[in-house]
């Protein structure tokens, strides 16, 4: 039988691999796969494990004081929680060279979406127009992928810009405050639509409201931004242990795969992995899907073939979703009670078009309860002190919205090797747009105004244009078309450059809308996997 | 060693009263020492010396007792924000927000509903506002006075 490799056990290749072995394929994932400890007090909710714990700080904060958030720490309002630093431990052998862009890279099991907070944003035919397929032909899969992992939502203004599938749960119950938007936005529901082009409803979210698959529905434990004990949160590691039931299914942990081998056919013969001893292995592949991500992908692919010809070739389009963080607090609730034991992360979404630019930007609502407070008690205005009482007051009415702007290839945006240094590096250079600013300007304004109108305040100091690389939203490397020449693939995501090689990650978008990719990356890599194997 | 310690554990006393009204637990202190012990350096900011010396200056005078912590964080959050003063101060809001029984105090909120939070935040702003005035007055002359010594030195 013909063994297919994967590379790499993110969101994309857990799908791949998972339709893969459904159809009765063989597969073997080659993995790092760093994992992390097992879940305290399974049975606590967040304030339990306050209570509870023998040494709190130590898992709030980390052993080193590693999610700490010390003046000057560059405005971001969350830091990892070190439950999660094992997505984020580096396995050496990946090093960067950057110019205008900030890359994270995950090396654990699960990948990078082990960090996900499960916003799942189907693109619609206008986003996916220069894709070589449509919604109809995606449609299927986001109703796969989302009968697999668990998605709650529902039907309401938004479908227009999130389109409808099926496998939807029912949504979790809304905390407060979401409640508060929601009902502020039906009291304004025209003047928001027509005048600020604004659309408003239930963020949907890769969360169970109902058990699923031996998975228990969200006990609203407020533990989310640490990691979800009841599994309610997906993650691909879920669907890793999934994968890792099927006897014809083999992971290979501990692995680093540096590149791979082409036979004189111009077909994929081997890849070549280093063990974690330092030791280079060569495994045999019929078939090699690249799934550990774009920079990771990108970097297996320009390694082998400069490996195989002696070029340094450069891959350009390179995307990322410039991302805006803006705190608000919403006047109607000061000085309310609020609850920890809720879901934490999104559960409003709006889309809001942009009159000057034409732009539809997608904005998700973050009601802030458990999160850690000091990161954002230290940019208030007032001495420590103060800013910790105005806080305590004003806690039940803070929200954020995480605002996400599209991005579109650019030659002048690019990935090559640096060969300069062993290892080689990936050298990364991004230059944002020249009417960024422009752009970035009138979002900021039309938001504060969408804000404005549901009762809230926006304090404009405290709002944060996140660096290129933030949002961890890559894409368009190696774009998919239905003609197109090197450095680009097939609407299947099979490599026009070399025989056997196949793409199944963020690298095969030719455009990424202002939406979260994660829910689009599994069910493309589910499409690829059902279409083409 | 022992007088260090000591110090460190005089800065978590008063910095904890300032910030939550009541003194830290044995916990919350052996933390704050933990914290000095991993990483004191890293706490420190990367500066000259001169600047160094007014930091550990806040900081020292911070420690005498709350109303000091007031107007050494006023003066800090304005002219000095990611001084030493203002780390370390961070750094006891962290450890009191994670561990029991000061979390509870944290997320408790204050009486009086809408109103009450307005008062609330407008006593806060007049109290910030005199304790700068205040904090400037004082350290203002004595971060010249330390700056002038370097420099003629």
């Amino acid at each position: 039988m013909e063994r297919i490799v994967v590379v790499g056990s993110g969101a994309s290749g857990v799908h791949f691999a998972l339709s893969c072995l459904l159809k009765g394929r063989a597969v073997t994932m080659l993995d790092v796969g760093f994992t992390g400890e097992p879940h305290p007090r399974p049975e606590d909710s967040l304030v339990g494990l306050k209570r509870n714990l023998a040494d709190p700080v130590n898992y709030f904060l980390g052993p080193r004081y590693g999610s700490l958030a010390l003046p000057g720490r560059h405005g971001e309002y969350y830091a990892f929680p070190p439950a999660k630093d094992h997505v984020f431990r580096p396995a050496g052998a990946l090093q960067f060279q950057t110019n205008g862009f900030s890359p994270l890279s995950s090396f654990a099991a699960g990948g990078l979406a082990e960090v996900w907070t499960g916003g799942c944003y189907p693109f619609d035919d206008q986003d996916l127009r220069q894709f070589p397929f449509g919604w109809d032909q995606l449609e299927t899969y986001y109703t796969r992928v989302a009968e697999r992992i668990g998605i709650s939502g529902t039907e309401d203004d938004l479908k227009s810009v999130l389109p409808l599938h099926g496998g939807l749960q029912p949504p979790l119950d809304a905390d407060e405050h979401s409640a508060e938007l929601l009902a502020a936005y039906a009291r304004r529901r025209q003047h928001l639509n027509q005048r600020l082009g604004c659309l408003m409803g239930r963020a949907r979210v890769a969360v169970l409201s109902r058990d699923l698959d031996g998975r228990k529905a969200c006990g609203y434990s407020g533990r989310c931004l640490w990691g979800c004990p009841r599994q309610s949160l997906y993650t691909p590691a879920i669907t890793l242990s999934r994968c890792r039931a099927f006897p014809n299914f083999q992971y290979l942990d501990g692995l680093y795969v540096d590149h791979f081998r082409i036979s004189g056919s111009g077909k994929v013969r081997s890849v070549v992995v280093r063990r974690a001893d330092g030791v280079m292995e060569e495994i045999a592949a019929d078939a090699l899907v690249l799934a550990a991500g774009t920079l990771g992908s990108a970097k297996i692919f320009l390694e082998s073939l400069h490996r195989d010809s002696g070029q340094i070739l450069s891959l350009s389009g390179l995307m990322d979703n410039r991302q805006i963080l803006m705190p608000f607090v919403n006047l109607r609730m000061l000085g309310r009670k609020w609850n920890p034991d809720t879901y934490q992360y999104h559960q409003v979404a709006m889309a809001v078009r942009v009159r000057e630019s034409g732009e539809m930007i997608h904005g998700l609502i973050t009601t802030l309860k458990t999160a850690l407070i000091h990161p954002l008690v230290q940019t208030l205005p007032f001495d420590l002190a103060g800013s910790l009482t105005a806080f305590r007051s004003v806690h039940a009415a803070l929200g954020m919205i995480n605002i996400n702007f599209p991005d579109y290839r650019r030659q002048e945006n690019y990935v090559t090797l640096d060969t300069s240094s062993t290892p080689h590096r990936l050298a990364i250079h991004y230059q944002p747009d020249v009417s960024e600013p422009a752009r970035l300007k009138q979002t900021i304004a039309a938001f504060r105004k969408v804000l404005w109108k549901l009762g809230c305040f926006a304090p404009r100091p405290m709002i944060h244009v996140r660096p290129m690389g933030a949002s961890v939203h890559y894409a368009g490397t190696l774009p998919m078309s239905e003609s197109g020449g090197a450095g680009s693939c097939t609407k299947h995501g099979a490599s026009r450059d070399v025989d056997g090689l196949f793409f199944a990650d963020g690298t095969t978008f030719p455009s990424l809308p202002a939406k979260n990719l994660t829910f689009t990356l599994m069910a493309n890599a589910t499409r690829i996997a059902e279409e083409a194997f | 060693m022992g007088r260090q310690m000591d110090r460190l554990e005089r800065e978590c006393i008063t910095y904890a009263a300032y910030l939550s009204g009541t003194p830290p637990t044995p916990y919350l202190v052996e933390k704050y020492l933990d914290f000095h012990q991993k990483l004191g350096e890293t706490a420190r900011p990367r500066e000259k010396a001169r600047t160094d010396a007014f930091d550990s200056f806040l900081v020292e005078v911070a420690a005498r007792g709350a109303l000091w912590t007031r107007l050494a964080d006023s003066y800090a959050r304005i002219f000095r924000p990611n001084s030493l003063l203002r780390k370390k101060l961070i750094l006891v809001l962290a450890l009191l927000e994670c561990s029991p029984p000061s979390f509870e105090r944290l997320d408790r909120v204050p009486a009086g509903g809408f109103a009450g939070a307005v008062l609330r935040l407008i006593a806060a702003s007049v109290r910030f506002l005199a304790a700068l005035i205040v904090g400037a007055a004082l350290f203002g002359p004595v971060r010249l006075w330390m700056a002038r010594r370097w420099n003629a030195s």
